[in-house]
C-alpha cells in the first residue's frame, strides 16, 4: 500500500508501506576512526567520539561536521580504533603514586630554610 | 571609472543570480537531512545545505542594502520567473551519486567565484567572500574526497558517477550563462565576468574528474535560468518552500 | 533529544546475577557505582547491566534518528530564513545525536550495524511520540519545544547514570537541546502571539501533542525488583512519575502565560502536596501505538528502510575489503 506522508521528501518518494526493501540484506559496516580535536593552537589534542568511515580521508571529512560543526577548533586527527592500545581498568593502581616518588614532586623541594640557615651563617 | 546605473544594475544582477544559486541549491540539498546514505554524511550534507542557505540570506542582506526588499519577502514571495538562479540547482536530488557530482561542480565553481570576488571593487561583496572562503573550502573538499572515492569505489559507483556526470554537466555548465551586464561589472573590477570565471573551472575540474578516471561529457549549456527561464521544477520547489510564509507573509513566524 | 528509556515493567527477571557471575564482582561494580565512579566499556559489568543499558541507548539512538522524521516533515517548508536555518540544524543535531548514541551503545558490544538492523524489523523500540504525524507547522514548533523540553527532562537525569560512554554522550546532547529548547519556545511564542490565525495553530497542535506528551515518560513504575536493581546501578534515574511530575511542573505554566490552554481539564498543581493531578492518559492507546498500531509507525520505518537502501550502493563502493570492525573505544 502507498503510503501517504505529510512530508513532501517522502510523499515524492512513492514509498510502499508492504515493501522489504531494505531488510535482511549483508551488513556493510565500516570500520570506527577515533576523533581528536584541537580548540586552538597550543593545546593538546582531545579525544571527543568516534565516528564510521570507510578510509582516514572520509573520517576526516564526517568529523569535522559531528564534532566541529559549532565549537572552535583549528585541527582534528582520526586515528583507527584498531590503531590504539589501552591500558586495562584493572590495572589502573599502576597510576597511583607512592609517598617513596617524592623526587617527583616540586613540593618536596624545600630549600628556602636551608638558604636561610646559610644566609645567618653568613651574617654572624 | 564612475560608477553608473548600469553599473549598479549589473551589480543587482550579479547578486540576485548568487543568492538564487544559494537558496534553492541549499534548499534542495537540505531535503537530505535525515534520509542520507550514511549517518556521518547526513549531518555533513546538512551542514553544508545550511551555509548555503547562510551565504545567501548574506547576500540577500546586500541586496537589501541596494535598496531591495527585505531577505525573507525576496526569498519568499516571488515567483519562477523572477528567480536568476540557473537550472542546474532547480532539479531534484535524485540519488546520491547526481546530488555529490551536483555538489562539487557547483561548490567548484562557488569556490573560484568568491576567490575572483575578495578583489572586488565592491567592498561589501568582497567582505561576504572572505567570510565564507573557509566554508566553501570545506565543501570543494568534502565533494572531491566522495567524487574520487565513488568514481574508483567498484564498477557499479563508477558507473553512477558517470552517468550522474552526464546528466549533471551541461546543467553545470549553464552557471556561466552570461548576463546582460558582463561588460560594465567587469570594467569597473566588480567581477571579472562568467567567461572568466568558466575558463578557471574548466581548468580545475577537467585535470580532476579526469583524474577520477571520468569522461567529460561533450554536450552544451543548459541556459535560460539567469534570465528567468526555469525547468519545471522550480516552481513547485518554491510552492512548497513559501507554503507557510503564504500563508500570512504579513505574519511574523 | 528524546530518550525516553523506560523500562518495560513486563520483562521477566530471575534475580539480576546471570549463572556464573561472581558476587564479589558484583559487590566490586556495586561499591564503585555508590561511590558516584563511572563504569567504562571493559570494566566487568553484570549481563542484566550491560543488556539493559544496550536496549536502553539503542532506543535513544533510535529515538533520534526516527525523531528527525516529524520535524522534518517541515523542513522544505519553514517560513522565513531564521526558521529555515534553524529547523535545518535541529533536524541536523537530532542525526548527530543518534550517531553519538549507536557509538555509546557500540561500546557495549552490539554493533550499529545490528542495532540498525533491528530497527528496521521492528525488533527494536523507539520513542512512541514519533509515530504521531506534525500536521502543520505549529506540530513542528510544540515538538521542538514541548518534546525536547521533556526530553531534556529525561536526559539530565541520564547524565548522571554510571555509564562512561552514555553519560558523556549526554553531556554534548544536553548542551546542543538547550539551542532546541530555546528554538521552539521561540517559535511557539511567535505562534501564540502572532495573527488569530497562528494563534489557532498553535492551540490545535498543543491539542493534539499532549497526550502523546503526558506518554513520553512512560506508564506509572509499578514497585518492581527490576527497578529497583536498575536505580541502584544507576541505569534508571528517576522513576517516570516523578520525571511527568518535573516536566509538568517546569512547562504547564510556561504554557498557560501564553495564554494557551491544555486539553485536560483535571490538570492542576495540588498545593498542599505539590504535585500535578491530571487525568491520567490512555494507556491503551499508548500500548497499541508501541505494537505498530500508531498513524505512522508504518511510515516512520518505511523511510528508514529507503535512506538504507538508497545508501547501500554508496557504502558497497567504499567499504574496504576485510574490514576489520572493532568495538568503539569509549
Amino acid at each position: 500500500m502507498k503510503i501517504n506522508s505529510l512530508d513532501p521528501r517522502i510523499e515524492r518518494a512513492q514509498l510502499d508501506s508492504e515493501s522489504q526493501q531494505g531488510m535482511n540484506t549483508p551488513m556493510d559496516q565500516f570500520q570506527t576512526y577515533e576523533v581528536f580535536e584541537q580548540k586552538k593552537r597550543g593545546t593538546h589534542h582531545i579525544h571527543v567520539g568516534s565516528v564510521h568511515a570507510p578510509n582516514a580521508e572520509l573520517a576526516a571529512v564526517f568529523a569535522k561536521e559531528q564534532y566541529s560543526r559549532r565549537g572552535q577548533c583549528v585541527n582534528i586527527w582520526v586515528a583507527p580504533t584498531t590503531s590504539i592500545y589501552a591500558t586495562a581498568y584493572e590495572d589502573a593502581d599502576i597510576f597511583e603514586t607512592t609517598p617513596s616518588k617524592y623526587h617527583r614532586d616540586p613540593e618536596s623541594y624545600k630549600v628556602m630554610d636551608r638558604i636561610q640557615a646559610y644566609k645567618q651563617k653568613q651574617n654572624a | 571609472m564612475e560608477m553608473t546605473e548600469r553599473h549598479v544594475m549589473g551589480l543587482i544582477e550579479l547578486l540576485y543570480k548568487m543568492a538564487d544559486d544559494q537558496l534553492i541549491i541549499g534548499h534542495r540539498n537540505s531535503e537530505w537531512t535525515g534520509l542520507g546514505p550514511i549517518l556521518e554524511e547526513d549531518i555533513a550534507f546538512s551542514s553544508m545545505a545550511q551555509d548555503k542557505i547562510g551565504q545567501s540570506l548574506a547576500l540577500f542582506e546586500l541586496l537589501h542594502e541596494l535598496g531591495e526588499q527585505d531577505p525573507d519577502t525576496v526569498a519568499f514571495t516571488r515567483n519562477a520567473e523572477q528567480f536568476h538562479c540557473c537550472q542546474l540547482v532547480e532539479a531534484p536530488i535524485g540519488e546520491f551519486n547526481f546530488s555529490i557530482v551536483r555538489q562539487y561542480l557547483f561548490d567548484q565553481a562557488e569556490a573560484l567565484r568568491f576567490e575572483m570576488l575578495m578583489a572586488s571593487v565592491y567592498e561589501p561583496l568582497a567582505m561576504v567572500s572572505r567570510k565564507f572562503r573557509g566554508e566553501i573550502k570545506y565543501h570543494v573538499m568534502h565533494g572531491k574526497t566522495w567524487i574520487k572515492q565513488l568514481a574508483e569505489g567498484n564498477e557499479e559507483s563508477h558507473q553512477r558517477m558517470q552517468e550522474a556526470l552526464n546528466e549533471v554537466w551541461p546543467l553545470a555548465l549553464g552557471i556561466f550563462e552570461e548576463g546582460d551586464y558582463e561588460k560594465e561589472i567587469s570594467e569597473v573590477n566588480i567581477f571579472a565576468g562568467e567567461a572568466a570565471l568558466k575558463s578557471r573551472w574548466m581548468e580545475t575540474v577537467v585535470p580532476f574528474l579526469e583524474s577520477c578516471g571520468l569522461n567529460i561529457p561533450q554536450s552544451d549549456a543548459v541556459t535560460g535560468g539567469r534570465h528567468g527561464q526555469h525547468s519545471p521544477y522550480l516552481q513547485p520547489l518554491l510552492d512548497e518552500m513559501c507554503e507557510v510564509f503564504r500563508i500570512d507573509p504579513n505574519a511574523e513566524w | 533529544m528524546y530518550g525516553s528509556a523506560y523500562i518495560d515493567p513486563n520483562t521477566k527477571f530471575d534475580g539480576y546475577l546471570a549463572p556464573g557471575e561472581d558476587p564479589a564482582q558484583l559487590a566490586e561494580f556495586e561499591a564503585r557505582i555508590a561511590a558516584g565512579d563511572k563504569i567504562e566499556p571493559r570494566d566487568w559489568m553484570p549481563a542484566l547491566y550491560r543488556k539493559q543499558l544496550i536496549r536502553m541507548i539503542e532506543q535513544h539512538a533510535h529515538s533520534e534518528i526516527i525523531g528527525s522524521l516529524p520535524e522534518g516533515t517541515w523542513i522544505t517548508r519553514a517560513p522565513g530564513f531564521r526558521r529555515k536555518l534553524a529547523l535545518m540544524a535541529k533536524v541536523q543535531d537530532e542525526v548527530g545525536h543518534a550517531q553519538l548514541l549507536y557509538n555509546a551503545a557500540e561500546t557495549l558490544g552490539k554493533s550499529r550495524e545490528d542495532m540498525v538492523n533491528d530497527l528496521l524489523t521492528g525488533k527494536s523500540k523507539y520513542s512512541n511520540v514519533f509515530n504521531y504525524p506534525a500536521v502543520t507547522w505549529a506540530d513542528s514548533a510544540v515538538i521542538a519545544w514541548l518534546i525536547d523540553a521533556a526530553a531534556i527532562v529525561n536526559q539530565l537525569a541520564n547524565s548522571k547514570g554510571s555509564y562512561g560512554p552514555y553519560s558523556r554522550a549526554l553531556d554534548r546532547i544536553c548542551a546542543e537541546e538547550s539551542f532546541h529548547l530555546k528554538y521552539g519556545h521561540d517559535n511557539v511564542v511567535f505562534l501564540a502571539t502572532g495573527t488569530p490565525k497562528q494563534r489557532q495553530m498553535v492551540q490545535e497542535a498543543l491539542n493534539r501533542w499532549w497526550e502523546p506528551i503526558m506518554h513520553f515518560f512512560g506508564p506509572p513504575d509499578s514497585a518492581s525488583q527490576h527497578t529497583e536493581v536498575l536505580m541502584r546501578w544507576k541505569v534508571k534515574m528517576d522513576t517516570n512519575d516523578n520525571m511527568r511530575q518535573t516536566f509538568l511542573n517546569m512547562y504547564v505554566p510556561k504554557i498557560w502565560d501564553l495564554g494557551l490552554s491544555v486539553p485536560d481539564t483535571e490538570l492542576r498543581k495540588n498545593e498542599e502536596t505539590g504535585k500535578w493531578e491530571y487525568t491520567e492518559p490512555n494507556w491503551e492507546t499508548f500500548k497499541q501505538v508501541i505494537n505498530g498500531n500508531g498513524p505512522c509507525n508504518a511510515e516512520r520505518l518505511a523511510v528508514r528502510r529507503m535512506a538504507e537502501e538508497k545508501g547501500r550502493w554508496v557504502r558497497r563502493a567504499i567499504l574496504k575489503e576485510n574490514t576489520e570492525y572493532a568495538t568503539p573505544l569509549s
